[in-house]
């Protein structure tokens, strides 16, 4: 399949990468496992070094498996950084009532002061959060979230939930285009023409969707019914069984970043 | 430099910084990855009774109607697109609607618990807002908390008979408010530094509020322009998403 490189924004780019990712034909259940014991893992050993080789790895399987581009990868890790940077200062920073070493400054009522270790924390954190970001990121941009629904359904979850999974994740795609087809007359007419105006122009379409949304949605209900709706969404599915060799590539994965974890906290010793 | 330009030149910087460097100011979604294990474990337990609650509203609501499931999917794609839109900033910065309040005002704080919890888990998966491990911290502050408060400021200030745009106006400020709040705790528990959690909340609610204080206020305005919208042109619409059953106006 030829792959892409356009770049997209918004909801759909993620899906767009997850549906033609070269990890699509592997076992939905497989993936998901596979990101949440990594990113679990990420969490429980706090070990910068396995943040680092999960950040590393993860990275290329994320641009190989995945077939994200460079640039759009570095543009979807950017967006944690926003947050992570000021959680960051909030870690680093220190509040005392007189100077501390090795640096600190004056805020007239108290000093503001940073001390090693907590700069250590706060960047042992950043590096844990990145870890934990591209693990997310491997299921993101494998599993597109109908499959996700898919392994909800099989693992039990109530059957309503899964059900409003399925009708919100398509609505949300209905929804997007005509936000931007409103958007789009809106702008033509000068609708962002200075501050006050581009307010009130976002809240006549966030008014105008709800108002078509809910219209939509009878239509789809009695769309539904027509078509013998009764409370089930018997999807067609693929059947993607899992291969001994992805079984035995995840164990030596979790054995490695343990092997990681076990010989750097002695080496810290 | 004299003083006067000094102090400027050190104003610009500041707004430089907080404006310009933060390209992506997120409503206040915890991200992955950034709480311990055992706090993820609590938030999700914590989260519990009010997503069981909020499940057995929603059942009550499809038994009354079964039709009433398409809306409910529907009002969840909703919150989902309006907290995804880029609002209108005079930076230039952007930054996104939570889209609590209103979701809370118009579909019931109950429902909503459920719904949120659904969209926050799409918002980790498509927009990489959030993560999964923190999904239940996120649904404690955004999807609980928030709603639950905005609710009933806007009951409060119905009773009390303050004109109905200023209440949506506080429910949505308030709210809003209120998640950032709880997320700044939720911060300090899992990272309290010497002075205890207070101190940490501190910390931690001064470094979110350059970018906090100005998104809830200019969320509340926003939630006040689309609930004029809706009045005006969707009577029926608003009472089958319960606003008007509930609010009795």
């Amino acid at each position: 399949m030829k792959r892409h490189r356009k770049h997209l924004h918004g909801v759909t780019s993620i899906d767009y990468y997850a549906c033609q990712s070269g990890l699509r034909q592997w076992n939905g259940c497989y993936k998901v496992c596979a990101a949440i014991v990594i990113l679990i893992l990420c969490l429980l050993l706090d070990n910068p070094w396995v943040s680092m080789a999960v950040i590393l790895t993860m990275g290329v399987v994320n641009l190989r498996g995945n077939g994200v581009s460079f640039p759009v990868y570095l543009g979807l890790l950017k967006i944690p950084i926003a947050f992570l940077l000021l959680g960051g200062l909030g870690v680093a920073l220190s509040i005392s009532s007189h100077p501390m070493e090795p640096m600190s400054i004056s805020m007239h009522w108290f000093y503001l002061y940073v001390t090693r270790e907590t700069l250590m924390e706060a960047l042992q954190l950043f590096l844990k959060a990145m870890g934990a970001v591209s693990a997310l990121y491997l299921l993101a941009l494998s599993t597109p979230a109908s499959e996700l629904t898919a392994v909800l359904r099989s693992i039990h979850m109530p059957k309503l939930l899964v059900e409003l999974m399925y009708m919100i994740y398509r609505f949300i795609f209905i929804l997007m285009d005509v936000q931007q087809g409103m958007k789009n007359a809106a702008i033509s007419r000068l609708g962002d023409a200075d501050f006050k105006t581009s307010c009130t122009t976002f809240g006549q379409i966030g008014g105008n969707l709800l108002i078509l949304s809910l219209k939509k949605a009878n239509t789809y209900y009695d769309a539904m019914i027509s078509r013998g709706y009764e409370g089930d969404f018997p999807f067609w599915e693929e059947k993607k069984s899992v291969k001994a060799w992805q079984l035995v590539i995840l164990g030596l994965y979790i054995t490695v970043l343990l092997l990681i974890a076990r010989i750097t906290s002695v080496i810290d010793k | 430099m004299t003083k006067r330009q000094r102090k400027l030149f050190i104003a610009s910087i500041a707004f430089a910084v907080v404006f310009g460097i933060i390209p992506n100011a997120n409503a206040m979604h915890i991200m992955e990855g950034y709480l311990p294990f055992g706090f993820c474990v609590a938030w999700g337990i914590v989260s519990l009774p009010f997503l069981v609650k909020g499940f057995f509203a929603i059942q009550k609501k499809l038994g009354q109607d079964r039709k009433n499931i398409t809306i409910l999917a529907m009002s969840g794609a909703f919150i989902f697109v309006i907290s995804s839109l880029k609002i209108p900033s005079v930076t230039g910065s952007c930054s996104h609607m939570t889209g609590t309040a209103l979701g809370a005002i118009l579909f019931g704080p109950s429902a909503v618990s459920i719904l949120g919890i659904i969209v926050l888990i799409f918002q980790a998966v498509l927009l990489a807002h959030g993560g999964l491990t923190t999904l239940g911290a996120n649904t404690f502050s955004m999807a609980i908390a928030g709603p639950f408060l905005s609710y009933g400021v806007y009951r409060l200030c119905k009773k009390s008979k303050i004109n109905q745009r200023v209440g949506v106006f506080l429910a949505a400020v308030i709210g809003d408010l209120f998640t950032y709040c709880i997320t700044s705790f939720q911060l300090a528990f899992a990272y309290p530094s010497e002075g205890g959690v207070w101190v940490s909340a501190a910390k931690f609610l001064s470094v979110f509020a350059p970018t906090q204080l100005p998104l809830a206020i200019i969320e509340g305005f926003l939630t006040v322009v689309v609930m004029i919208t809706l009045e005006n042109y969707a009577q029926p619409e608003l009472k089958s998403a319960g606003y008007l059953e509930n609010g009795k106006r």
